[in-house]
C-alpha cells in the first residue's frame, strides 16, 4: 500500500467529514465569528466610516435598552401562548388519530399539510382572511356582531392573529410526536388495564402518559426554539404592528440590522439570542439522548 | 355446572379460522391447559375468553352467565400476559395494587393485600422497584401476583413461563401448580410446552388448526392419545407412528404386516371392533415401549442401527427398518453400535392402534 | 344489530365521520385559497364570500404571462422566472448538500471520530441558530465578494443551510444498517470505496430520497435569506409573493392565490408520499419511531 493509500484509509473518517465541515465553516462558522468580532466594534454597513473598537459597549447598550427588553417580553409572551396552544391542539388531534379507522391516512394528510407549507404562504393566507373588509374572519364576525371587525388593528388582536396562524401551522408537528408516543405504547398494557378494570383517566396517566412524556418534551423544546425565531409570519401578517406590539425579537434584530443599519449592535443582539438558542438546543439533545437510552 | 363454557366458538381472521367451532368446559377449581404448536389458535381462544378479541360466532359463558357482549373489564377475570404487561412507570407495589383500584377498597386494605401477595410470591424485597429493574423471574411473579390479588371468577394465563430460562421455569412450574391448587378457581393456561401442560394441568386440551383434538387428563392424553396428531405431539422422543396392514386378530394378539415384516403385536383386546383384517392402519409405539430381543421371533421387528444419540441415563437409537426410521430408547448400557443388526419387541400395553383416518381404535 | 365491542386500538366509521369534519375544518384555510385561485378578482373580494362561483383559469394564465393589464398599466409578473429560480436554486443546493452531507453522515455513523458528539452538536446548532444572526455577516460578505444577487451565492448558502439537516437525517439512516453487512463485504475483499457505493448507498436509497425531498421543501419555503440575498434575476417565489402583498393598494388576491396554489402543489404531494418518514424528517432524524 502506498503511503498515500495508507493515509487515506487511516483517516477516512476525517476525510469524509472535511468537505461538509468546509462548507459549514465557510457559510456558518466564519460568518458567526465575523459577527462576534463585529459585535465589539462600532460599525454601520451603510456608512463608509471605519469600524471603531468599543469593547462591550454594544452589549451594554443592547442590554440596557428598554426596547430590547420590550421585544424580548413580546417574544416570550407570544412563544409561551403559542407553544401552549400548539400542545393542546396537537394533543387533541393526536387523540383523534390515535386509533385505526377507515380513511385515517387521507385525513391525517389533510391535517399534516399546514406544517409543510411556507411561512410566506401561510402569512399570505391569513392576511387574506384577516383583511378588514372582505376577509373571511372579518366578515364572519361582522355577520354576528354587526360591527366591522379589524383584527389586526389592536395589539391584542394582532398578537392573536399571529398566534392563531402559527398554532394552525405547527400543531400538526406536536400531533405527530404525540402520535408517535401513543403508538409506542405496547398494546398488551392496554389489554391488561382493560382486564384490571381501569378507568380512562387512570389508564391515561399510568400507561399512556409515561410513553409520550419524553416526546412531548421534545416537541415543546423544538417548538420553543423555532418560535424564538418567529420572523416570517410576523413580517407578513403584521410587519410588527400596530406600533411595535407584535415586533418579536427576530423582527427587531432584522430592523436594527437592515432598516436602521446599526450593524454591529444587531450582531451583539444576535449573539444574545444565539446564547438562548444554544441553551435550548443543548436541552433538546439532552432529552433526545435520554430517550435513546430509555429505549 | 362448568365455570367456563365455550359453545361452538369460532373466530375468523379474514378467511382464516383461528378458532374453528370449538366446545370446551372448564370446571370450578380445574386447571385447563391449552396445548398446541404455534398458530393452532390456543392464544386466540384465551383472548376470546378474556374479551380481548371479538368472537365471530358461538357463545362464551363464565359462571353460567353469557358474556359475549361484555367488555373484558366487565367479565371479572384476571389474566397473566405472555410479556407480563407490567406498567413500566409503576413500582411493584403499585403494579400489584393496580387491579384493586376498581374495587373501592380502603388504603389499609390494599396495603395489607399487597403485603400478603408479596409475601406469598417472595417479592417483599422488590416492592419499591420499577419493572425495568427486576429480574425476569421477579417480573413473572409480579404478573402472577397482579392476577391473583383480586378474587375473580377465573384466571387466564398466556404462556406464563415461556420467557424464563430452564431452571427458573422448573421452579416456577411447581410454584404455580401449588398456587393454583390453593386458589381453587377455573383456570385456563395456554402453553406450547408439553411438560408444563402435563405437570400443571388437571386436564389438557390439545389444539391444532383451530380445532381441539383431544381433552383429557395428563395421564390419559399420554396413555390414550385420541388420534395420530396427539400421539405424535405428546411425549419425547416422539412416538413411532408406523404404517401397517392387519392380517388377523385373535384375543390379545394382532398379526400385522408392519414395515414389510410380519409382526405379531400384543394388544389388550376388550372386545371392541378391531380393524378388519387387511385394513390399513397406523401402529403407534413409544420409543420407550420396546424391549431389545435376543433372538428372532414372530413378535419382533428387525432393523439396522443407523444413528445413536446418548441422552444421559438413556440412549436413543434410530433403527432403519426398510425405508422407515424407528426410534428406540434403552438404558445406556444396552446401547448397540451403529451398523449392527437389532431386533426389538413391542411391550404389552404399549401398542396404540389408529385406523386409516388417524383415529384411535380401542381394541 | 347489537352494538359490538370494539377491539383495543380500532375505531369505526363514527370516528371517521368526526375526524373528517375536524380535518376539513383544519384544512379549510388551504382549501379556500385553492378555491380563490379559481375566482375572478371581483369574486375573490366578494362580500359575503362566494362559495359557488364560475371557476376561471385566468389567474393561472396571468401567473405565467409575462404581462397583464391593470388600469391601462402593463405589469410584468415575472413569475415564470421566479418559479424557475425556486426550482433551480432548491434543486442544485439540495444536490450539493446531499453529496457532501452523505459522506459526512457516513463518517459520523461508521468511524467514531474523537469528539464526534461535539461535531454533531455544532452541526445541529448551526441549523437551530436564528438565521437572522448568520445573515448579517453573510450579507456583508456577499456584498464584499459580489456574490449578492448571484445564483452561486444563494445556492452555496442554501447548501450550507441544508447540510446540518442532511447530515443528521442521513446519519440516522446509516445507523440503521447493521455494520455486519459491510464487514461481510470487506471480508469478501471489497475496497472501502466499493463498500460505500455498492453496499451502503443502495441500502439508504429511501433515506436519500426522503432527505432530498425534505431539503427541497425547506429550501423551497425559505424566505429570509432569499429576501436579503437574491436580486431581481435570482428572486425566488416566496420573496416575490411577499412583495406582491407588500404593495399595499389593490393586492391581486386571485393572482396571489393562484401563485400560492402552484407553490403548494409539490409540498402537498410530498406530504402525502412521505407520510411515514414525516416524523423523522421534522425531528432531524432524532426520532425514528
Amino acid at each position: 500500500m502506498t503511503a498515500w493509500g495508507r493515509f487515506i484509509s487511516e483517516n477516512r473518517g476525517p476525510l469524509l467529514v472535511t468537505p461538509a465541515l468546509a462548507v459549514l465553516v465557510l457559510m456558518n462558522i466564519f460568518p458567526l465569528l465575523w459577527s462576534f468580532g463585529l459585535s465589539f466594534f462600532k460599525y454601520r454597513a451603510n456608512r463608509l466610516q471605519e469600524p471603531e473598537f468599543i469593547w462591550f459597549k454594544n452589549y451594554f447598550k443592547v442590554l440596557t435598552d428598554d426596547r430590547v427588553w420590550n421585544r424580548f417580553q413580546t417574544t416570550a409572551m407570544v412563544v409561551s401562548i403559542d407553544v401552549l396552544l400548539q400542545l393542546i391542539v396537537g394533543f387533541l388531534l393526536a387523540l383523534m388519530f390515535e386509533k385505526q379507522f377507515p380513511g385515517r391516512r387521507v385525513l391525517l394528510m389533510l391535517v399534516l399539510t399546514p406544517m409543510m407549507l411556507s411561512f410566506v404562504a401561510v402569512g399570505a393566507f391569513f392576511r387574506y382572511y384577516y383583511e378588514p373588509t372582505f376577509g373571511l374572519l372579518s366578515q364572519a364576525i361582522k355577520s354576528i356582531t354587526g360591527e366591522p371587525f379589524i383584527l389586526l388593528a389592536s395589539p391584542a388582536g394582532a398578537i392573536a392573529g399571529i398566534i392563531f396562524a402559527d398554532v394552525w401551522m405547527w400543531s400538526p408537528f406536536v400531533m405527530l410526536l404525540v402520535l408517535a408516543g401513543l403508538v409506542s405504547v405496547p398494546k398488551h398494557l392496554y389489554e391488561a388495564a382493560e382486564i384490571d378494570r381501569t378507568s380512562w383517566w387512570r389508564r391515561f396517566w399510568t400507561i399512556t402518559f409515561p410513553y409520550i412524556r419524553g416526546l412531548l418534551l421534545l416537541a415543546i423544546l423544538f417548538r420553543t426554539i423555532e418560535a424564538f425565531k418567529l420572523f416570517d409570519i410576523v413580517f407578513l401578517i403584521t410587519e410588527g404592528g400596530p406600533g411595535t406590539s407584535t415586533e418579536t425579537i427576530a423582527v427587531y434584530v432584522y430592523r436594527v440590522a437592515f432598516q436602521y443599519f446599526k450593524t454591529s449592535q444587531s450582531a451583539a443582539l444576535g449573539y444574545i439570542l444565539l446564547f438562548v438558542v444554544i441553551v435550548l438546543t443543548n436541552l433538546y439533545l439532552y432529552f433526545v439522548r435520554r430517550r435513546a437510552e430509555e429505549n | 355446572m362448568a365455570d367456563i363454557e365455550l359453545r361452538n366458538l369460532t373466530k375468523l381472521f379474514g378467511k382464516l379460522a383461528a378458532v374453528d367451532d370449538i366446545d370446551l368446559d372448564v370446571e370450578a377449581g380445574e386447571v385447563m391447559c391449552l396445548l398446541g404448536p404455534s398458530g393452532c389458535g390456543k392464544t386466540t381462544t384465551l383472548r376470546l375468553i378474556g374479551g380481548l378479541e371479538q368472537e365471530t360466532a358461538g357463545d362464551i359463558f363464565i359462571a353460567g352467565k353469557r358474556v359475549n357482549k361484555l367488555r373484558a373489564s366487565q367479565r371479572d377475570i384476571a389474566m397473566v400476559f405472555q410479556f407480563y404487561a407490567l406498567y413500566p412507570s409503576l413500582t411493584v407495589a403499585e403494579n400489584l395494587a393496580f387491579p384493586l383500584h376498581a374495587e373501592k377498597l380502603s388504603k389499609a386494605e390494599i396495603a395489607q393485600r399487597v403485603a400478603h401477595i408479596a409475601d406469598v410470591l417472595e417479592l417483599s424485597h422488590a416492592l419499591n422497584r420499577v419493572p425495568g429493574r427486576l429480574a425476569e423471574g421477579e417480573k413473572q411473579r409480579v404478573a402472577v401476583g397482579r392476577a391473583i390479588i383480586r378474587d375473580p371468577q377465573c384466571f387466564l394465563f398466556d404462556e406464563p413461563l415461556s420467557r424464563l430460562d430452564v431452571a427458573l421455569r422448573q421452579e416456577m412450574r411447581g410454584q404455580i401448580k401449588q398456587l393454583l391448587g390453593d386458589l381453587h378457581k377455573a383456570t385456563v393456561i395456554v402453553t406450547h410446552d408439553q411438560i408444563e401442560a402435563l405437570t400443571i394441568g388437571d386436564r389438557i386440551a390439545v389444539m391444532r388448526d383451530g380445532v381441539i383434538e383431544q381433552v383429557a387428563s395428563p395421564h390419559n392424553i399420554f396413555a390414550q392419545p385420541a388420534n395420530v396428531f396427539v400421539a405424535g405431539f405428546i411425549g419425547t422422543p416422539q412416538m413411532n407412528l408406523l404404517p401397517a396392514r392387519g392380517i388377523a386378530a385373535d384375543g390379545a394378539r394382532l398379526r400385522t404386516r408392519l414395515l414389510d415384516q410380519e409382526v405379531t403385536l400384543p394388544i389388550e383386546h376388550r372386545g371392541a371392533d378391531l380393524p378388519r383384517a387387511d385394513a390399513t392402519m397406523t401402529v403407534g409405539i413409544r420409543p420407550r415401549g420396546f424391549n431389545l430381543a435376543t433372538e428372532a421371533g414372530p413378535d419382533t421387528l428387525a432393523g439396522t442401527v443407523d444413528l445413536v444419540e446418548p441422552m444421559g441415563a438413556e440412549t436413543l437409537m434410530h433403527l432403519r427398518v426398510g425405508e422407515a426410521d424407528v426410534r428406540v430408547v434403552t438404558g445406556y448400557r444396552k446401547a448397540i453400535a451403529v451398523g449392527r443388526h437389532l431386533r426389538v419387541r413391542p411391550r404389552a400395553g404399549q401398542v396404540h392402534i389408529f385406523d386409516d383416518t388417524g383415529q384411535r381404535v380401542e381394541p | 344489530m347489537a352494538r359490538r365491542r370494539r377491539e383495543i386500538g380500532k375505531a369505526g366509521w363514527g370516528r371517521t365521520a368526526m375526524s373528517a369534519v375536524i380535518s376539513f375544518i383544519y384544512f379549510f384555510p388551504v382549501l379556500w385559497i385553492i378555491l380563490t385561485a379559481f375566482k375572478t378578482h371581483t369574486d375573490a373580494l366578494a362580500i359575503p364570500p362566494k362559495f359557488l362561483f364560475t371557476p376561471t383559469l385566468e389567474n393561472f394564465a396571468n401567473v405565467f404571462s409575462r404581462a397583464y393589464q391593470r388600469g391601462g398599466e402593463e405589469i410584468d409578473t415575472h413569475f415564470d422566472l421566479f418559479f424557475f429560480n425556486s426550482i433551480f436554486i432548491a434543486g442544485t443546493s439540495v444536490l450539493l448538500a446531499l453529496a457532501v452531507g452523505t459522506l459526512a453522515a457516513y463518517a459520523f455513523s461508521r468511524f467514531p471520530l474523537r469528539g464526534n458528539d461535539t461535531y454533531m452538536f455544532i452541526v445541529l446548532t448551526t441549523r437551530m441558530l436564528p438565521p437572522i444572526i448568520v445573515i448579517i455577516p453573510i450579507f456583508l460578505m456577499f456584498r464584499v465578494t459580489g456574490m449578492s444577487g448571484t445564483y452561486a451565492g444563494i445556492i452555496l448558502l442554501y447548501a450550507a443551510f441544508n447540510l446540518p439537516f442532511t447530515i443528521w437525517m442521513m446519519k440516522s439512516f446509516f445507523d440503521e444498517i447493521p455494520p455486519e453487512v459491510e464487514d461481510a463485504a470487506r471480508m469478501d475483499g471489497s475496497s472501502e470505496f466499493k463498500v460505500f457505493f455498492k453496499i451502503c448507498l443502495p441500502l439508504v436509497k429511501a433515506g436519500l430520497a426522503a432527505t432530498a425531498v425534505f431539503g427541497l421543501i425547506l429550501t423551497w419555503n425559505e424566505f429570509l435569506f432569499a429576501l436579503l440575498l437574491t436580486g431581481m434575476q435570482t428572486r425566488t417565489v416566496p420573496v416575490a409573493m411577499a412583495q406582491t402583498i407588500g404593495g399595499d393598494i389593490g393586492v391581486r388576491w386571485g393572482l396571489l392565490a393562484a401563485i400560492e396554489t402552484l407553490f403548494l402543489i409539490p409540498v402537498v404531494l410530498v406530504t402525502f408520499l412521505l407520510q411515514n418518514q414525516l416524523l423523522r424528517g421534522v425531528t432531524f432524524g432524532t426520532i425514528r419511531r
